[in-house]
């Protein structure tokens, strides 16, 4: 019996969610455009052969888009939020414990003989197939940053039949070591490129060549945070349970608890923090983001796994801080279950877009306790007068208006608006 | 009185090797579960798994005959097996449709409104490349085989209800 994790995605998720209510779809080349139809954020595996490009702006492909066969779709955050959801309720039945990482990717704790642990991971990317229509990958290693590098190979070499898109690194030793031979160690989770500037110029290319260093080193050379990395590429997991990060795709907040919380009330005051801080560095760094995914779980050690997520599309992309709280806020209630003894929870922003006309910035919001007065008002006059009676800047408010979304290639939202199912034929 | 978790319907990973891993009521039983009585939920009623059902809505008459008409919803479960007899969405020519599967000894077909009793007896008749054409002996409408082709039949989902306003 050994404990290992694996990382589980789905492949081209938006692309892939859209191809799952349309087959017409399948086998051609399908990208999906950012809000408002600005440019590429998600491919088809034909498009990725056409030599499209995330972030190419649409109008410089929709010319030939008819000669490619090229189909674009808006992005349609109320579709991917419910699939995700699905997908994260589904993996986490799967495993000792979960640990969402995005909105299309998970860490799952799994026991195991290698060989059982394998046989699970074909399973699990047969389950999500079989009840959603959507492709995984699945990774599966001792520790996270070899769960994700097993993740890329089996992302990276689909034909591979003996891969069959689970990989396994304790079950292929030998190939694992020629793969990080071959693969420079910038592929490696968490090294960026300036870090892989350094690594090269003290000699240190390829993963194989990482993972051979001394931890000690690399942490009086670099940081404590890559010498965890080299750490976890010899098989002992140091990534703590924390994340922080923030990049063009999304913004993660997500911690562990000191005790667990097992009230609702307490969870509110979690998700307050948290969503705050997500907010304030979405603000930070100029975005504002159109879906708010909230995740929390138990730890195997205080009792049965209780992992639950939920994702919510915004009403348009937004940076407000009272708006993302209090999505937050009502995401989690809408999946916590009062009394489970919650060991960690996440906040996570996705749908990213640069802040523009429709930008909602409020100043002084940064890492100070939510405005409860504030909310509270708010919410009387709200219910008062209407929904969008008031509203803190331009957030909250009525929906229409100059700035709304261009969604001129939007799918219906299938399994979010009863007037929106999809048609079947009789 | 003890009311089952609906992230735990029977469902979920199979035996065997992955046995240890199967898949557990969320959390602790909460208290608040167990006085639970606010009334019928059809979601806990008519979703076997809330991660594989959908719901579709029906356009056109051609399964009239089962009961599935114009504009009603049909309850969609992605994850069960089609069997004989099974009413299931199928994806034909880039398009979803609602036909009912039959079984030509082990050959998959899809059957345009033939009520179950008329699904036992058929007679095989010439048909053209691709397809074989199966007529009932009671008059029924002719049921379309699409052969195997380089994908075989897809089955999209297995509709579970019907629903039919009045």
């Amino acid at each position: 019996m050994t404990q290992a994790m694996a990382l589980v995605d789905v492949n081209n998720f938006y692309v892939s969610c859209e191809r799952a209510f349309d087959p017409r779809l399948e086998g051609r080349p399908v990208v999906v455009l950012s809000n408002n139809d600005g440019c590429v954020v998600a491919r088809s595996p034909e498009a990725k052969a056409l030599g499209l490009r995330t972030g190419t702006p649409w109008f410089q492909l929709a010319p030939q888009a008819s000669a490619w066969g090229l189909v674009a779709r808006s992005s349609n955050y109320e579709l991917y939020g419910d699939m995700s959801a699905r997908v994260m309720e589904l993996l986490g039945r799967w495993g000792t414990w979960q640990q969402v990482y995005s909105i299309d990717e998970c860490f799952l704790g799994l026991t195991g003989t290698p060989e059982q642990v394998l046989e699970t991971g074909r399973r699990i990317r047969a389950a999500v197939q079989r009840n959603l229509g959507l492709p995984v990958c699945v990774g599966i290693a001792p520790t996270k940053t070899l769960a994700k590098f097993a993740n890329h190979v089996a992302k990276n070499n689909p034909d591979d039949e003996r891969i069959g898109g689970v990989f396994s690194v304790s079950a292929r030793p030998r190939a694992v070591e020629a793969l990080m031979s071959g693969l420079p160690a910038t592929e490696v989770w968490g090294v960026g490129r300036k870090t892989g500037e350094r690594l090269d110029r003290l000699g240190i290319r390829t993963i194989a060549e990482l993972r051979a260093s001394d931890p000690a080193w690399i942490r009086s050379r670099f940081s404590v945070v890559l010498e965890r990395t080299v750490l976890e590429l010899n098989g002992t997991p140091s990534v703590p349970d924390v994340d922080e990060h923030a990049g063009p795709t999304q913004v993660i907040f997500s911690r562990s608890f000191s005790r667990p919380v097992t009230a609702a009330d307490e969870m509110d005051d979690v998700m307050n923090v948290y969503a705050q801080r997500a907010a304030a560095r979405l603000a930070m760094q100029g975005q504002q983001a159109r879906m708010v995914t909230v995740t929390a779980g138990t730890s195997r050690f205080t009792g049965p796994d209780g992992s639950v997520s939920r994702a919510v599309a915004l009403s348009r992309a937004t940076a407000d801080p009272v708006t993302i709280t209090r999505s937050a806020v009502r995401a989690m209630r809408s999946v916590l279950t009062e009394g489970v003894p919650y060991t960690r929870a996440g906040v996570m922003l996705t749908g990213l877009e640069p802040a523009g006309t429709a930008q909602e910035m409020l100043a002084g919001f940064g890492d100070q306790e939510p405005d409860r007065h504030l909310e509270a008002v708010l919410e009387r006059v709200r219910g008062r007068f209407g929904g969008t009676s008031i509203g803190l800047g331009q957030g909250g408010l009525s929906e229409q208006g100059s700035w709304t979304m261009r969604r001129e290639f939007a799918s219906p939202q299938y399994t979010t608006r009863f007037s929106d199912l999809p048609v079947v034929r009789a | 009185m003890s009311i089952p978790q609906p992230g735990a319907s029977g469902r979920g990973p199979a035996s065997g090797s992955a046995a240890q891993q199967a898949p557990r009521a969320h959390g602790f039983p909460s208290p608040a579960r167990d006085y639970l009585d606010g009334g019928i939920d059809l979601n806990r009623e008519l979703v076997r798994d809330r991660t594989s059902t959908f719901l579709m809505r029906v356009a056109g008459n051609a399964m009239a005959a089962s009961g599935i008409r114009d504009g009603d919803e049909l309850v969609v479960d992605r994850a069960a097996t089609p069997r004989h007899g099974s009413v299931v969405v199928a994806v034909l020519d880039g398009e979803l449709v609602v036909r009912r599967m039959v079984f030509d000894g082990t050959v998959p077909g899809l059957a345009v409104d033939a009520p179950p009793a008329a699904l036992g007896s058929h007679t095989r008749s010439a048909a053209g490349p691709g397809t074989v054409i199966l007529e009932s002996d009671d008059g029924a409408a002719p049921v379309v085989l699409p052969a195997a082709g380089p994908e075989g039949l897809r089955v999209w989902g297995v509709a579970t209800y019907c629903l039919h306003r009045l």
